[in-house]
C-alpha cells in the first residue's frame, strides 16, 4: 500500500512537470540507451570470445582431452597428430612469429612514415604537399584486401626472383620478406598521417628559435621539430602496429601458413595468429572449431600487452610539450 | 656554412624526398598492377552474369526442317557458319583464360531453336538457344563427339556433314560478380540502417546530453576500444553471438546477410560515433544558446537546430561507413562466410566482392585477373567515395567559416 502512495506521488510529481520537460526525459532515456549498446558492444567481445576461446582448455572435447595451457602457449608445432583426434596445439612460435614481423615492418614503415611525413609538413612545396596529402589519404583508404591482391600479385613475384638470385629456394615467395613487405606498406599511410598532424602542430617558436641559434633549415627539421613531435610520432606507430598485429586477409596470402616454428629466416613461410585463425574454415564444430577463438584470445591479449608496453615507453619518452 | 654541413643537409633532404616518393610509387604500383591484371576483364556482362554457369542438355525431335539462312553480311571471318544449321560460332577464352566456344549468331529458321530440355522431369520442356551461350559439346549419332577442344571451324564441319544431332550440351557463360555485387549492395543497407540511428544517438548523447563524470567518461572510453579491437575479432564475435541469435530467430541455418551486417554495424559504429560527434562539436554554442533561450526544449534545440547543422557530417560519417562495409573482408569471412553465390537471400550464405577477392586467391591456382577486376570496381567505389567526403567537407568548412 506504501508502495503504490509513493508511486502515485512520483507520478503526480512527473505529471505537474510540464510536457517539453517530460519529453526531454524520455529522449534522453532513450539516447543513453544507445550509448549504454554501443559502449557495451567490447564487454560482449570479450565475454564471449573467451566464453568459447576457453572451452578446448576446460572440457575434455569429446574424449580428445583438454589442451594444455602452458603447452599452448609455448609449443612449436601448430598440430601434432591429425585433425579431429588430437589436443595439441599450440601456438607459442605463432605468438613470436607475428610479434616479430610486426616489429619488422613497423622498423620499415616508421622512418618512412616519419620522413614522408616531415617532408610533407616541412619541406615540400605547397602544391606538392597537397597531392602527397591526397597520395597517403588514397592508400589509407584502400581496402587490406587490395593490399593482399598486390602482395601476391607482385611482390611475392618480387621475393621469389630476390630469393633466387641469392640462391635461396621460397616457396613461391611466400616469407616472412613478403609478409612484412605487405604490412609494411600497408601502415605507412597511418603513420604518415598521424605523425605529420604532430610535426605540424610543433610551435613556431621552437622552429624559430632553433633557426635563429644559426641551425640550418634542415637541421631544425631533424633535430628540433621530429624531437618536439616525438609522442605523436610514437602514437602512430602504437596504431601502426597495432593494424600489424591484427591484419588478417592481406598476411593469409602471402604468410605460406606455416605449421611450426618460429620462423626468423627472411625467405622462408611463416604464420601469424591471425592468417593461423583463417586456415581450415571447413570444421564447424569441436575442438578445431573452437581453437581458433583461444587463438583469438591470444590475438587479442597480445595486442593488449603491446599497447599497454608502448604506451608506458610513450609516457617515458615523449615528454616534450606538443600542441 | 661549412661544406660538409651543406653535404650532410643536402643527405637529409634527399632521403625525405625519397621516402615520400615511395608513397606515391606504392599508390601508382597498386593501381597499374589491377589494371593492368583486371582491364581485360571489365565488361557490363562480368556485372551482370551469374557466377555459375547454368547447364543444358539440348536434343531435337523429329520432324525438323534445315535452315536456308546465307552467313549474313555482319558476321565477321573469324565467325565459322553452318548453313545448314543456321548456326555461327566463334573461338573465344573466358575468363579464367579457357578455350570457349561462344554462339555468335543463331537464324531465325534454325532447326536448332526448337531444342527441349533432355534432363527435364517434366516432360518435354523447351529451352533457351541465344546468342552469347557457350556450346560445350555436340553429340551424334553416327560419329564422334565434337568437343571445345577441337575448335568451331571443326564443330560447324562436323555439323555440316551429319542430318541428325544426339545432343548438345551448351551453358550460359559463368564467372561473373552479380552475385557479390548485390550481397556487397545489401549488405551496406542492412548496416547502415543499424547502425547509423545507433552511432547517431550515441554521439548525440556524448555531446549534447551527457554530464561531465565519470560514468560518461566510461562510457566514452568503452567506445573509443571498439577503434583498435582488429577485424578478424570482430568476426569471431559476429560468429560467437550473432550468428547463433540468426539462426535461433530466423530461418537462416548457417552463416548470413544478418548476422553479416549486425557485425559490421558494431565495427562502424566508433567511426560513426566519432565522426558525427565531430561534427556537432562544430556547431558553435551560440546557436544552441539562442534555440533554448526562445523556449525551445532540449530535444527540440537537439533535433531542430543541432542536428541539421551537423548533417554534413553525418553524411560524411554514412560514406565512411560504406567504403568500410566495401572494403572489409576478415570480418565477413567469419560472419557470413565466403560462399560465391547467385541467388541471393537475406538468411542465406553469400559473399562480398572483398570476400570473393580472398576466396579467388586463395584458390589453386590463384585467379589474379578475375580478382585484380573486382578490385578495380572496389577501387573505383572507394576513390569516389574519397571525392564526394572530399568535396561536402570542403562545403562544410566553407559554410560554418
Amino acid at each position: 500500500m506504501e508502495l503504490v502512495n509513493k508511486f502515485s506521488t512520483k507520478f503526480a510529481q512527473i505529471k505537474k512537470r510540464n510536457k517539453k520537460e517530460h519529453i526531454d526525459i524520455v529522449v534522453r532515456m532513450f539516447f543513453l540507451i544507445s550509448t549504454v549498446i554501443s559502449a557495451s558492444f567490447i564487454l560482449i567481445i570479450i565475454v564471449f570470445i573467451s566464453m568459447k576461446g576457453i572451452i578446448p582448455f576446460i572440457t575434455d572435447n569429446n574424449g580428445i582431452g583438454s589442451v594444455n595451457v602452458i603447452r599452448f602457449l609455448t609449443g612449436s608445432i601448430w598440430l601434432s597428430g591429425t585433425a579431429f583426434q588430437s589436443n595439441l596445439y599450440s601456438v607459442g612460435f605463432i605468438i613470436i612469429n607475428t610479434l616479430y614481423i610486426a616489429l619488422l615492418s613497423l622498423l620499415i614503415s616508421l622512418p618512412l612514415g616519419v620522413l614522408t611525413a616531415l617532408f610533407i609538413a616541412k619541406v615540400a612545396p605547397k602544391k606538392l604537399a597537397e597531392f602527397l596529402r591526397t597520395v597517403v589519404e588514397l592508400l589509407a583508404s584502400i581496402p587490406s584486401i587490395v593490399y593482399g591482391l598486390f602482395g601476391s600479385g607482385v611482390i611475392l613475384v618480387f621475393v621469389y626472383n630476390f630469393a633466387d638470385v641469392l640462391g635461396i629456394q621460397s616457396k613461391g615467395g611466400n616469407s616472412v620478406m613478403a609478409t612484412v613487405l605487405v604490412l609494411s606498406l600497408m601502415t605507412l599511410p597511418t603513420i604518415t598521417a598521424i605523425s605529420e598532424v604532430s610535426i605540424r602542430s610543433v610551435g613556431k617558436d621552437i622552429e624559430h628559435g632553433s633557426l635563429a641559434l644559426g641551425a640550418s633549415k634542415t637541421q631544425t627539421n631533424f633535430k628540433v621539430i621530429l624531437a618536439s613531435a616525438k609522442s605523436g610520432i610514437f602514437a602512430s606507430a602504437i596504431l601502426g602496429i597495432g593494424r600489424a598485429l591484427g591484419e588478417a586477409t592481406a598476411v593469409s596470402l602471402v604468410a605460406g601458413n606455416a605449421k611450426s616454428g618460429p620462423t626468423l629466416a627472411f625467405f622462408e613461410t611463416t604464420s601469424t595468429l591471425t592468417s593461423t585463425m583463417l586456415e581450415g574454415l571447413k570444421e564447424t564444430t569441436g575442438i578445431d572449431y573452437d581453437i581458433r577463438f583461444s587463438v583469438g584470445i591470444v590475438l587479442m591479449v597480445v595486442i593488449m600487452l603491446t599497447n599497454v608496453i608502448l604506451n608506458y615507453i610513450k609516457k617515458k619518452v615523449g615528454n616534450v610539450d606538443v600542441k | 656554412m661549412s661544406n660538409k654541413r651543406k653535404l650532410k643537409d643536402c643527405f637529409y633532404q634527399t632521403i625525405t624526398y625519397f621516402a615520400a616518393f615511395i608513397a606515391v610509387a606504392t599508390l601508382s604500383l597498386i593501381f597499374l598492377f589491377v589494371f593492368i591484371n583486371g582491364y581485360k576483364l571489365l565488361d557490363f556482362g562480368l556485372l551482370t552474369n551469374d557466377y555459375y554457369a547454368t547447364f543444358y542438355n539440348g536434343a531435337l525431335e523429329e520432324g525438323y526442317s534445315f535452315s536456308s539462312t546465307l552467313k549474313p553480311d555482319s558476321l565477321s571471318e573469324d565467325v565459322h557458319y553452318s548453313e545448314k544449321w543456321g548456326l555461327g560460332l566463334v573461338d573465344d577464352k573466358d575468363r579464367e583464360g579457357n578455350s570457349i566456344i561462344i554462339i555468335e549468331y543463331v537464324a531465325e529458321d534454325s532447326p536448332l531453336l526448337l531444342m527441349y530440355n533432355k534432363n527435364s522431369e517434366e516432360g518435354i520442356e523447351s529451352i533457351e538457344f541465344i546468342e552469347g551461350q557457350l556450346i560445350s559439346k555436340i553429340a551424334y549419332f553416327d560419329k564422334g563427339t565434337s568437343l571445345t577442344r577441337t575448335g568451331a571451324k571443326v564443330m560447324i564441319s562436323d555439323l555440316d556433314s551429319t542430318e541428325t544431332i544426339r545432343e548438345i550440351v551448351y551453358s550460359s557463360l559463368g564467372g561473373g560478380i552479380r552475385g557479390s555485387i548485390i550481397t556487397t549492395f545489401y549488405l551496406i543497407g542492412i548496416t547502415i540502417a543499424i547502425a547509423l540511428p545507433i552511432g547517431i544517438f550515441t554521439a548525440i548523447y556524448l555531446n549534447e546530453f551527457a554530464g561531465k563524470n565519470k560514468i560518461t567518461n566510461i562510457l566514452r572510453s568503452l567506445i573509443e576500444v571498439l577503434t583498435g579491437v582488429p577485424s578478424i575479432i570482430f568476426g569471431l564475435m559476429g560468429l560467437a553471438v550473432f550468428v547463433p541469435l540468426t539462426i535461433k530467430f530466423t530461418q537462416a541455418d548457417s552463416a548470413n546477410l544478418i548476422s553479416g551486417s549486425f557485425t559490421l554495424a558494431v565495427i562502424l559504429l566508433p567511426v560513426i560515433i566519432r565522426a558525427t560527434e565531430e561534427s556537432l562539436k562544430i556547431v558553435p554554442d551560440s546557436l544552441r544558446e539562442s534555440s533554448l533561450a526562445l523556449g525551445a526544449n532540449h530535444t527540440q534545440t537537439t533535433f531542430k537546430v543541432v542536428l541539421p547543422s551537423a548533417l554534413p557530417g553525418i553524411l560524411t560519417a554514412t560514406l565512411l561507413a560504406i567504403g568500410r562495409v566495401i572494403g572489409e573482408s576478415a570480418a565477413l569471412i567469419f560472419a557470413i562466410g565466403t560462399a560465391v553465390k547467385d541467388d541471393i537471400s537475406i538468411f542465406g550464405k553469400s559473399t562480398t566482392l572483398s570476400v570473393h577477392i580472398w576466396s579467388l586467391m586463395k584458390d589453386e591456382p590463384a585467379n589474379i585477373e578475375l580478382a585484380s577486376t573486382i578490385a578495380i570496381v572496389i577501387l573505383m567505389i572507394v576513390l569516389t567515395l574519397n571525392i564526394i567526403i572530399k568535396l561536402i567537407s570542403k562545403r562544410f568548412i566553407r559554410d560554418l567559416g
